[in-house]
C-alpha cells in the first residue's frame, strides 16, 4: 500500500495503461506541464510523441481524437477544465458519441475526455461547471466522476480500457485528498455504485465531490440520523440497482449533485426511483444541486453551488425532521 | 508521376459512367418517393471524387464529401455502389445496415464517418492523419468538403494542427460556388480556398474540378507528399453542381432561381463528356466500348435497385445494442 493524492492516483492510472498498451496516448492543452496535475510526468516517462501538447483548439484535439480512436488507438483526451468539452462539443457529442451506431457496430470510439470540473475556487461561470447532465443526455457517451484516490484510479483504467467515449471528470475539490492505495492492479468496472456509508434512516444518493460533503454531514448528524451514502461513481452506466436497494430500505432518499437543477442528474435519478420503488416511499424524492444560474465567480459562487450547512439541511428535510 | 495506362484511364471513365448512373438512380428513386432519406446529387462533381480517390490505397482512410452520399469516392475503390442504394431505402444490406440513413461506411476500405454536417470531416481526418502517421506505413487520409465547410472553425483548427504536426492528409475541397442556397461570393471575402491554406503554410493548389485527369494529377503529388511525410496539401477543385442543392429542394441562389446561362456555361464543360471526348481523341475509347460501359453501368443499376427492394429492413430490435460497443 502507498497514500497518493487524487491527481496523482489518476496519473498513475494513465501511466499503467500506456505502459500495457501502446495505442494510448495522451493529447491535449498543456498536457506535458498539466496546470490540473493528471498527466504530470507523463511526458518524461513516455516522450512527447505520446503525451502530445496541441494548440487550444478544442474542436481539433477532440476531433483527433475521434479521428485517432476509430483508427485504432485510445487517445487521452485532456480538455483542462471539463467546461470547455462545450467548445469541443461537436466532436464530443455529434461524433464521439454516434461513430459507433453510424458505422452499424463495426467501428468504435474508445477514448476519454479528461477534465477537471467543479466549483470550490470562485472561477465563475467558464471554469467551475460540472457537465455532467448534459454528458448524461446524449446516448453513446459514458461518465465518471470519482470522488476519491482510490475509485480515480480504478475508474481511469476502466474508462482507458473501455470500448466507448468515457468523460472522466475530476474534481478540483478533491485534488488535496490522499489515500491508499494497493500496490497490486485494480480496476473498477465502470457502472458499479459504491455505498460509501451505511444507514438506515435515510439515503443520499450524491456525486463526485458531493460525496465527500455528504459523508462530512452524515457524520455530523450521526446520533440524529442514521445516514447511508450512496457514490454512483458512473452516471452513464449508472447502477440504478444498488440506488433502489438502499431506497427500500431507508424509504427516503435525496440526491445531491453539483450540475445545475433543472433536467439534471438528480431528476433524472430521482424518475427512475419514481418508477423502481415509488410503493417503497415515505416521501418525495428530493434534490440538492446548484441553483438554475450561471456559476457566481469569487464570493458569490457559494450561493449557487450546495455547501455543506445545505447539504446537512437537505438530509434532515428528506429525513422529515 | 506515372503514365496511366489504358486500363487505368478506362477504370477512370467506368467509375465516372458508374457515379453518373447511380447518382441518377438516386436521383429518380428521391423523386419517386422511394428513399427513405434525403439526397444530394454528385451531378457535375463526379470528376473530382474519383479523380482523388482513385488514388487512395485500400489501408488509407478517406472522408467523404456529402455529394452523392460517397458514390464520387467509393466506386473507384471497389466499393458496391449498391450497399449505397439500398441504404438510403432503409434496408439492412445497405452500407450502415439500414439503421443511418445514409452515412456511407465501409471498414475495410477506410471509408469512415461520412457525415451530415458540413465541414465535419476536416479534425476527424488530422485524426486519422495523425493515426496513419504513428502507424509509420506510409498510410494516409483523403479529406473531402464543399466550400461551404471551409467557412466552419473545424477547417482553420484542422489546417493549424495538420501543418505543425505535419500530418499525412489530403484536403480536397470541391468548391462549387454555394453553400445550400447561398453563393459563397456574399458569404466570404476569400474567392480562393487554396488561399486559405497557404495562411497556414499548407501547399494550396487551384485546378479544374470538371478534368478527371486534372485532379488525379494534382492529388498524385500532393498523396506523394503525405507519404513521404511532408504533411498536409489542399486542393481547391472549381466544379459546379447541375442540380439543387438537395433533391426536392428549389435551385435557388438566395430565394431567386440560379441563373440559367450559368448552368448552361457549366454544362458546356460536363466532367463526363469532357473525359469521354478526350479518351476517344487518344483512340482509348470507341462508340462500341462506350455503348458497352454505360450498358453495363445500367444494368448494375438495376440490379441495385431490384437488390434493394429485394432486401429486408432492419431488426428494430437492433437499435438498443448499437449505442455502446461491447
Amino acid at each position: 500500500m502507498k497514500e497518493l493524492m487524487y491527481w496523482n492516483a489518476i496519473s498513475e492510472a494513465i501511466a499503467e495503461e500506456m505502459a500495457r498498451d501502446e495505442k494510448v496516448f495522451v493529447i491535449g492543452e498543456n498536457v506535458q506541464e498539466s496546470p490540473f496535475l493528471a498527466t504530470k510526468g507523463l511526458v518524461q516517462q513516455f516522450g512527447p510523441e505520446r503525451v502530445m501538447d496541441a494548440p487550444l483548439s478544442e474542436l481539433a484535439i477532440a476531433g483527433a481524437t475521434v479521428g485517432a480512436a476509430m483508427a485504432g488507438y485510445r487517445p487521452v483526451c485532456d480538455l483542462t477544465f471539463a467546461d470547455f468539452i462545450y467548445c469541443a462539443a461537436d466532436e464530443v457529442l455529434m461524433k464521439a458519441a454516434q461513430q459507433y451506431f453510424i458505422h452499424n457496430g463495426e467501428v468504435g470510439v474508445p477514448c476519454v475526455f479528461l477534465g477537471v470540473a467543479g466549483g470550490g475556487f470562485g472561477n465563475g461561470p467558464e471554469h467551475s461547471r460540472i457537465p455532467a447532465a448534459m454528458v448524461m443526455h446524449n446516448p453513446g457517451l459514458k461518465l465518471a466522476m470519482p470522488s476519491n484516490p482510490y475509485d480515480a484510479k480504478g475508474l481511469m483504467k476502466a474508462a482507458i480500457r473501455d470500448n466507448n467515449p468515457v468523460c472522466f471528470f475530476f474534481h478540483k475539490k478533491c485534488m488535496p485528498m490522499k489515500q491508499a492505495i494497493p500496490d497490486e492492479e485494480y480496476v473498477i468496472p465502470l457502472g458499479q455504485a459504491e455505498v460509501k456509508r451505511s444507514g438506515t434512516d435515510v439515503t443520499v444518493v450524491a456525486t463526485s465531490y458531493m460525496v465527500n460533503l455528504a459523508l462530512e454531514a452524515a457524520k455530523q448528524l450521526e446520533g440524529k440520523l442514521s445516514v447511508e451514502v450512496i457514490d454512483p461513481r458512473t452516471l452513464v452506466p449508472l447502477d440504478m440497482e444498488t440506488i433502489v436497494a438502499s431506497v427500500k430500505k431507508t424509504n427516503r432518499v435525496v440526491i445531491i449533485d453539483e450540475d445545475t437543477e433543472c433536467c439534471g442528474v438528480a431528476a433524472e435519478i430521482a424518475q427512475q426511483i419514481n418508477e423502481q420503488a415509488f410503493d417503497y416511499l415515505d416521501a418525495p424524492v428530493s434534490r440538492l444541486c446548484a441553483a438554475n444560474s450561471p456559476i457566481a465567480g469569487a464570493a458569490m459562487e457559494k450561493y449557487v453551488i450546495p455547501q455543506l450547512p445545505q447539504v446537512i439541511k437537505a438530509i434532515e428535510t428528506a429525513a422529515g425532521i | 508521376m506515372k503514365e496511366l495506362s489504358k486500363q487505368d484511364l478506362l477504370h477512370l471513365y467506368r467509375s465516372l459512367i458508374r457515379t453518373r448512373k447511380f447518382d441518377q438512380l438516386n436521383v429518380r428513386l428521391a423523386a419517386e418517393g422511394k428513399l427513405l432519406t434525403f439526397y444530394h446529387s454528385a451531378h457535375g462533381h463526379e470528376a473530382v471524387g474519383v479523380g482523388a480517390s482513385s488514388l487512395a490505397r485500400d489501408d488509407d482512410y478517406l472522408f467523404i464529401h456529402h455529394r452523392g452520399h460517397g458514390l464520387p469516392y467509393s466506386i473507384p475503390r471497389g466499393i458496391d455502389p449498391k450497399s449505397c442504394v439500398a441504404e438510403h431505402m432503409g434496408r439492412a444490406t445497405g452500407w450502415g445496415g439500414g439503421i443511418t440513413g445514409f452515412h456511407a461506411v465501409d471498414k475495410e476500405k477506410g471509408v469512415l464517418s461520412s457525415a451530415g454536417t458540413i465541414g465535419s470531416g476536416f479534425v476527424l481526418s488530422a485524426g486519422y492523419g495523425l493515426a496513419a502517421k504513428k502507424n509509420g506505413r506510409g498510410q494516409i487520409a483523403f479529406c473531402f468538403s464543399g466550400d461551404g465547410g471551409v467557412q466552419r472553425g473545424q477547417f482553420h483548427e484542422a489546417m493549424n494542427l495538420c501543418a505543425a504536426w505535419k500530418l499525412p492528409v489530403v484536403f480536397v475541397v470541391e468548391n462549387n460556388g454555394m453553400a445550400w442556397f447561398t453563393p459563397n461570393c456574399d458569404t466570404t471575402a476569400v474567392e480562393h480556398v487554396a488561399d486559405l491554406a497557404k495562411a497556414y503554410q499548407v501547399p494550396g493548389e487551384i485546378v479544374d474540378g470538371m478534368d478527371v485527369l486534372a485532379v488525379y494529377r494534382a492529388t498524385e503529388k500532393a498523396v506523394e507528399r503525405a507519404r513521404k511525410g511532408e504533411g498536409p496539401s489542399l486542393i481547391e477543385c472549381k466544379t459546379f453542381r447541375y442540380r439543387p442543392h438537395s433533391e426536392g429542394r428549389p435551385d435557388v441562389s438566395h430565394y431567386e432561381p440560379r441563373s440559367k446561362e450559368e448552368i448552361a456555361s457549366w454544362m458546356e464543360r460536363d466532367p463526363v463528356r469532357l473525359f469521354e471526348e478526350k479518351l476517344l481523341k487518344k483512340k482509348v475509347l470507341t462508340a462500341a466500348l462506350i455503348e458497352e460501359i454505360a450498358r453495363e453501368a445500367d444494368e448494375e443499376s438495376a440490379a441495385a435497385e431490384k437488390f434493394s427492394f429485394d432486401s429486408p429492413f432492419p431488426d428494430p430490435a437492433r437499435l438498443p445494442d448499437m449505442v455502446y460497443a461491447p
